[in-house]
Order: C-alpha cells, then structure tokens, then sequence
C-alpha cells in the first residue's frame, strides 16, 4: 500500500530520473603526445586544485627526456612517490635513443617497484590519480604510468564503539577498504575467501566490496547481490546504510533485512555459514546478507562463553526484545481494561498511584514515552562531557519531578524505564529503533482496545515479520518455518562439537570443508 | 499445476494451522460441554468423536492423492462434469466463508462478553477480520508459518490452563461412567466430529504441501492432538465444576479464572484469551484463503489477492448477521442444527466426490485425468 502510494507521489521524479540516464557516453580524451598539453588538459580536469602537484623531471643521462608526475597531495605517501617514483625517474643515468625506449624502460624497470600500470586514456589516468596513485607521463608517448602509492591518514584499528565484548577480538573495522579486507583475510586465511570489488556512485566512485567463501556460499545469492549492487545508480554513496536502503528486500518495513556489524568476527562468522559480506570504502560498517531475525539477537560473545550462558543471554535478550515492544501497552492495557488479572494489593497500590494523576494510562505512557525518547536523543547527540550532566537532568530529576508534580505515577515511570533499558540490550541497533517505533503504535491499540489490541498488534507484526525475506531467506527463518537443525543456534546456542551443519537456506548442506 | 496461489508448505505448518483451528471452538458454545445432558460423560463423546474423524480425514487426503496438484473445487470439476462440478465447488466455498463468519462472530461475543462488554461486536470483528485477510494476502506460506509459530504459544497456554487448576480438581465428579448409557452420548461426539469435517479444507491445501504424501500422517497428528486436547479439557472441567458445568456461559474461561498461584499469577483467563485470539486469527486466515483460493478456481479469476479484502467484509457482515444473540450461536452449534449441516456439506460432498472417482475407476494410483 505504501509502496502504491509512494509511486504515485513520486512518479514525475522517476521520470525525470530515468531520461537523464541518456547522456552519458562522450568520447575519452587521448593522452596527448606533448607534455605541455597534457599538463594543462589535467590541471583543467581538476579545475587547478590546490592538492594537486605536478612535478616537471628530466630524465635520462644528457636529461634529453622529460617527463611528468602527477600525484594529490594527502592521498599518497609522500615517501614512497619521493623514493619510488621521483628518484627513479630523476636520477638515472641511462643512455636512451628515443623517449618511446624510456617509457618502456621506466615501465619494466625502475618504477616496477611499485605496482605499476599503464593506461591509455586520458580520463582513466585523471581517475586513477584521484583514486591516489602516483601517474607519470612521458614526453612524445600517447600512454600514461600508474604507481600505485597510495598512503594517506586513517584511524587505527582499535575496539568497535557499537559492539562491545567483554571476550573476544577487540578488533574493529576501520573507515579503510583495504585494511577491513586484510582483517578478513588474516582469519580465513584461504584462497577461497573471494573478494569481488566494484566501484559505486558516479561522482564519488566508491569501492564496494563483495566478499564470500567460493564453494561455501550459493553461487545464485552472490550473483543476486551483485546484480542489485549494479543497479545502483547515485552520484555518491555516503555509508554502508545508504546501500543497504538501496538493495534491501522491504524497504517500508520497520525491520531491517541486512545486518551491519563492525566486528571482523562477526563477519567471519557468516562467511563460514555461507553468507555474503558488502564491505564500503569509508565505514567500519560491513552489511552481511542474508540476515535473519535470530541474528539480531546475536552477539559474538554467545559463541566465546560457555554454551549454557550463550543460550541463557539469548533468552534474555529475546526476553527483553518482547519487552521493549509490548511492556508498556501491557501494562497500559491491564491498568485500564484487565485489574482483575494484578493479585489485588497490586491493583490497590496501582490505583493509589494513579489516584492525582489528570490524564488516562494512555496519555501518560505516550508522555513518558516521547521523554525517555528525548532524552535518549540528546544524549547520543550531545558532546560528550555534557552526557551525564543530561543523564543526570534527565534520569533523575525529570522523573522524579514529574512524579511529584503528578503527571506520572511512580510505576510508570519504571514501566518505560525497564522499556529503555530492555530495549539497549539488543544487540544490533537498527533492530531497537524498528522496534522503539513500533512500541507507539502498540500502546495505541492497548489504550483503545485493552489486551486484544496488544494481540492485535502482535499477530499483525507476526504477520508481516514471516511474509519479510532477505535475499530470499524467510526473514524468521528457524522459527517459521521451523528448520529443526537450524533451532541449535538460533534461540539457543548448542556446544560448538553439535554445531556441524551449515544454515539450511544459506550455504552447502554439508559439514565444514 | 494451478498459478493461482504458488506458495509450498511443509507438513507441520499443515499440522499445526488444524489444530489451532480445531481448539478454536473451545469458548463459543464449548460444544462438548454446553447443555449436554451428562456432562460426566463429555469425555468419552470426545474421544469417540476424534476416532470417527480419523476415517473421514483419510478419505479426504486419498481424494487428494488421486489428483495431484489438484485442488478439490479442480477435481470435483473433472469427477462431476463442469456444472455438478462447479456446484459443488460453490457450496464447499460457501461452507468455508459460514464457517469464518462463524469464527469471527465467536471471536466478537467472546470479548464482549468477557472482557469488554461497552465496545462494539463490530471493532473485534472488523480487526481480526483485517488481520487475518492481510496475512492471507500474503499466501498459503505465510498463514503456514505464523501457524507454526503461534502453536507452540496457544498450546502452552492451553495446556498451563487445564494442568493449573489442579488443587480445585476433584476426579471423582466424572463419576458415574455412562449412567445413562450410550444414547446421551451420541448427539455430543457428532457434535465433536462435526468440528473435524472443517478439516475438508485439506482438500484445499494438500496440493500445496511439499510432500503430499505426508498428508495423512500431519492430519492424523492434527486430528489426535487437537482431539486430545480438547478431551484433557473436558475431564479438567468437569472435574473442576462437576455436574453443572453445563449450565457455563464461556467454561474454558470459568476455567481460566480458577488459576491462583503463589497469590501472583490470578485469573490467567485474558493471556488464554490472547492465546485463543491467535488461534482465530490463523483459522480465519486459513478460511479465509481457502475460499478466496477456490473462488478464483470456481471462477477462473487469475489472482486472489484481491478477492480477499472483500471476503473479509464479507465474512464480517455475514458473522453479524447470521446470529442474533450468543444464545443463537450457541443453540446452533447444538448437533440437531450445526452438526447435520456439517455432516450434510462436507461428508456429503466428499463421500459423492469418492463415490462417483470409485465408479469412474480414476482411484486406480497414477491416473491423472
């Protein structure tokens, strides 16, 4: 229904979107045999930044040869074009004939030490050194050199902030494809870890990584996540939520269908259950697909301690899941419509506390509700030496003036505070927000309809959770439908020796190879 | 193979979407227990009543394993000729759209009776109505699994609401064993077996199971666990309020309100409410798809998506407007109205169905016509 509704508001925006598909396709730009030309045709493709540095060389014994380096200042290691590229090319003492014998000679000898590469275009020797290599131009030869040297400021690898454990790796992706690559490699240290690469965003040209176990992985899947990887069609691509919004399966579902971790581990992990990573340049945020429910509620730590306690905090979490959802419409709904349901010193005491109170049950766990909302908010946004100061404001005296003002009752007040707090212990953050939205709705029904709109609610959000897929996995998958090899490691986990089976939907059936 | 719905469902989806519609009928009129004339013998018409289901279940599924890939609206069609054919098709969909204004009319009595008696029939109605549409919109697959899902919860709380009870349950109430014989006992097993001939909407979702052999074996399962269930709760009734547990508006929930444990957990029956509200939900849905599914095969409409919003209404308006009262609901769930109705729509057509594919000589195994 809202996808209807959204395709007749924004119709004439995909239109417009579609016909200005056509003009793309212009005639590459030839490298030009005089290095005069070419020097001002590259300055005019970077309208004369100010990071980009062209450096004019001779080379040769009698410098007969001149020769062009261009590189962007920030993006290469200034070492490296230094020892690598400018001293090979300036100090060489060799006798050469023709500027033709010299490019050849740089090529195969004294820049090999770097990866190079040769182009043929002018544009795809603009693109590479905006990418951060090192391109070298010689004079009177219609191609160009690529040395890869690239090296530029990136945070080290340290603990991923969103995902805290108290055992296990204490590594975390870092905003650098290259590094996040290698941190997958050094686990899976086989050949069969492949690592597609495609670039995304037409302006900004990000790398995105397709990353899968060949022989473990379903070949269909991979090829499923590179066709809609290849529909993508954006100017630039910001963060790894901004792909995911691109290729998810429902995106007007309040539940999400990819899973976003910055835990190598993690990562690993599904890689070996024959699930797909999508790994972008610029965020230590990897999407893992096909992600089910079972795995939101999955932190890596269940699998480092013990099983009893891994399945234990799996029920606690899936407890506390049902709790963020449902508490405060239950408690809504058994206050106003089902007393008799409290033993009644409870129902006494509820009453009591609700006696001052001018609004109904339902008012009030909106009002609350929308506060711990707030507060929750700024204190994420805040800096961080104001958070406990808004912690302290917030928590503390908010609440406890609102109970003395009698805009609240004291079990109210705990009602969406527990809320608050069941909700943080799920694992993966963009299932909590799903379902912190989800709550209003519910407390809607439960005001209006009492206990049967809080099943109301359920059965409708039961109903949408097992019509959901992700890359054609049923979104509940060991649940419903029930795959009974999968139940080991999906509400419980079972010791690692009775972990043999790969999941049903996603990988080969057989046992690890 | 028809297009119309393309979903696959396993055996224990199958299994587990007739049993929640088998323990729907456990508040309406709980048919067992609701002025029968010895109540001390409930059980037994119960258990009698889940035997004689046993074979009718098996008829129908062998229907269904002659024509594979068949629906039963398709291959009354071939057994019947186009017309006979289609007729029959068209009462077994009306049967199917009574028997979900049926459900969804208890659904609404039942709260308001209970629960909340200032809303309207109508919110309850027209909400679960909704509800169980939107998920057979989705397909067969979908109520599958939400059915399988939900069991496990409606089953633990049915069974927490008949085990609970214990410390008030005195065994020696269902004393005397058939005092007054077999006869009283009769009228209530048809009555429980009419309940299992709902189960003709086998026909209706066996070509759509994975394994279509594993039909009879889920069916039985269904018909014994849902069976003894029921008789597990006729024996915790009548063991709790005796003899005149006949006389009990809603007993399942009397029930439900006799739970006190370690003076926290009282009066367990609005979560059994929300249980039992579940169990309505997959019923209607399941209902609810099988008439829209064969509509569109009566009337070769491609799609029945869209048939299914209407039919909820439809199901709605004519819950509304088949009962007067509770009284009524529960008068015509009484064997001499609800029973030989079943008995007439659903063994009637089957047991033609079987005859004419016998006389026709189609039964021999992998005759496909």
């Amino acid at each position: 229904m809202l996808r209807k509704l959204w395709q007749v508001l924004f119709k004439r925006r995909q239109r417009r979107q579609s016909s200005g598909q056509v003009r793309t396709g212009s005639a590459e730009k030839r490298i030009s045999s005089e290095l005069p030309v070419n020097r001002e045709r590259i300055k005019a493709a970077f309208g004369n930044s100010a990071d980009l540095v062209l450096q004019d060389l001779e080379t040769g014994a009698q410098g007969k040869v001149s020769a062009l380096v261009v590189h962007i200042d920030g993006l290469c290691d200034k070492r490296l074009v230094a020892e690598v590229v400018i001293r090979q090319i300036a100090d060489t003492e060799h006798e050469w004939n023709s500027a033709k014998q010299a490019y050849m000679d740089l090529k195969d000898r004294l820049l090999s030490g770097s990866a190079v590469k040769e182009v043929d275009s002018l544009d795809s020797f603009v693109a590479s050194v905006s990418d951060g290599k090192c391109g070298v131009l010689v004079d009177g030869v219609t191609r160009g050199l690529v040395c890869d040297t690239r090296g530029w400021a990136q945070r080290s690898i340290d603990e991923p902030t969103t995902e805290v454990t108290v055992r296990g790796s204490k590594e975390g992706f870092v905003e650098t494809l290259r590094t996040n690559t290698s941190l997958l490699r050094r686990r899976i240290a086989s050949s069969r870890l492949w690592i597609e690469e495609m670039k995304i965003g037409r302006i900004s040209r990000t790398s995105v990584a397709i990353v899968y176990i060949s022989g473990v992985a379903d070949e269909k899947l991979v090829q499923e996540v590179r066709n809609r990887l290849e529909r993508i069609d954006v100017s630039a691509v910001y963060e790894s939520g901004h792909l995911e919004e691109h290729i998810e399966d429902a995106p007007f579902s309040p539940f999400p269908t990819i899973l976003r971790t910055e835990r190598p581990d993690k990562v690993t992990g599904a890689l070996l259950e024959g699930r797909v990573a999508i790994l972008t340049d610029g965020t230590p945020f990897a999407l893992i697909v096909p992600a089910t429910f079972t795995m939101f509620l999955t932190a890596p730590e269940d699998y480092y301690e013990r099983y009893f306690i891994g399945s234990a905090l799996r029920i606690l979490r899936l407890a506390s899941f049902f709790i963020s959802l449902t508490l405060p419409a239950l408690y809504v709904a058994v206050t106003t419509f089902h007393q008799e349901m409290l033993p009644t010193p409870l129902v006494l005491s509820v009453a009591a506390q609700r006696e001052g109170i001018p609004f109904p049950a339902v008012v009030e766990a909106v009002l609350m509700e929308l506060i711990f909302e707030v507060l929750r908010e700024a204190g994420v946004r805040l800096p961080r030496v104001v958070g406990p100061a808004v912690s302290i404001i917030g928590g503390l005296v908010i609440g406890d003036a609102a109970i003395r003002a009698g805009l609240a009752s004291p079990a109210m007040v705990l009602v969406v505070a527990f809320t608050g707090i069941a909700s943080f212990a799920t694992p993966v953050f963009s299932l909590a927000i799903g379902v912190r939205l989800l709550r209003f709705p519910m407390i809607a029904l439960a005001g209006a309809l009492g206990l049967f709109g809080v099943v109301a609610g359920m059965a409708a959000i039961l109903a949408h959770l097992t019509a959901l897929r992700s890359f054609g996995v049923p979104f509940l998958e060991p649940l419903a439908p029930v795959v009974l090899s999968d139940l080991k490691d999906a509400l419980l986990r079972a010791p690692w020796w009775a972990l043999d089976t790969r999941p049903r939907f996603t990988g080969k059936a057989r046992p690890v190879s | 193979m028809n297009k119309v719905e393309g979903g696959r469902i396993s055996g224990r989806q199958l299994a587990a979407m007739l049993i929640l519609s088998r323990i729907v009928p456990i508040t309406i009129a709980f048919p067992l227990i609701t002025g029968i004339e010895v109540p001390q013998d409930a059980w037994i018409a119960s258990l009698l009543g889940m035997l004689l289901a046993i074979p009718f279940v098996l008829l129908v599924v062998r229907l269904g394993l002659r024509f594979p890939h068949k629906t039963i609206i398709e291959y009354s069609e071939i057994l019947l000729g186009k017309c006979l054919g289609k007729l029959v098709g068209l009462v077994l969909v009306l049967y199917w759209i009574h028997t979900a204004a049926t459900v969804a009319r208890a659904l609404g009595e039942a709260y308001t009776i209970a629960i909340m008696p200032e809303t309207p029939i109508l919110v309850f109605m027209i909400i679960m109505g909704f509800l169980a549409a939107n998920a057979a919109r989705n397909g067969l697959e979908v109520v599958g699994r939400a059915g399988e899902s939900v069991v496990w919860i409606v089953l633990f709380f049915l069974v927490l609401m008949f085990v609970l009870p214990f410390d008030v349950m005195h065994f020696r109430n269902l004393a005397p064993v058939l005092s007054r014989g077999f006869r009283p006992v009769a009228a209530p097993m048809g009555t429980a077996t009419s309940f299992f001939l709902q189960f003709i909407v086998l026909g209706m979702v066996m070509p759509y199971l994975n394994r279509p052999e594993d039909a009879a074996r889920f069916s039985i399962y269904a018909v014994l666990v849902s069976g003894l269930l029921m008789t597990s709760l006729t024996v915790a009734l009548v063991a709790v309020f005796g003899p005149t547990v006949s006389g009990l508006t809603m007993p399942a929930f009397s029930l439900g309100r006799m739970v006190s444990i370690a003076q926290f957990l009282e009066r367990i029956e609005a979560v059994t409410m929300g249980a039992w509200t579940l169990s309505v939900w997959i019923k209607l849905a399941l209902f609810l798809w099988a008439s829209a599914v064969g509509l569109a095969q009566l009337f070769g409409v491609s799609r029945f998506q869209p048939l299914l919003y209407p039919l909820g209404a439809i199901v709605v308006a004519f819950g509304i407007l088949s009962y007067e009262s509770y009284t009524h609901l529960q008068i015509f769930h009484e064997f001499r109205h609800f029973g030989i109705f079943s008995f007439i729509v659903a063994l009637g057509t089957t047991g033609i169905l079987y005859l004419v594919a016998l006389m026709r000589r189609s039964l021999s195994p992998g005759v496909r016509r």
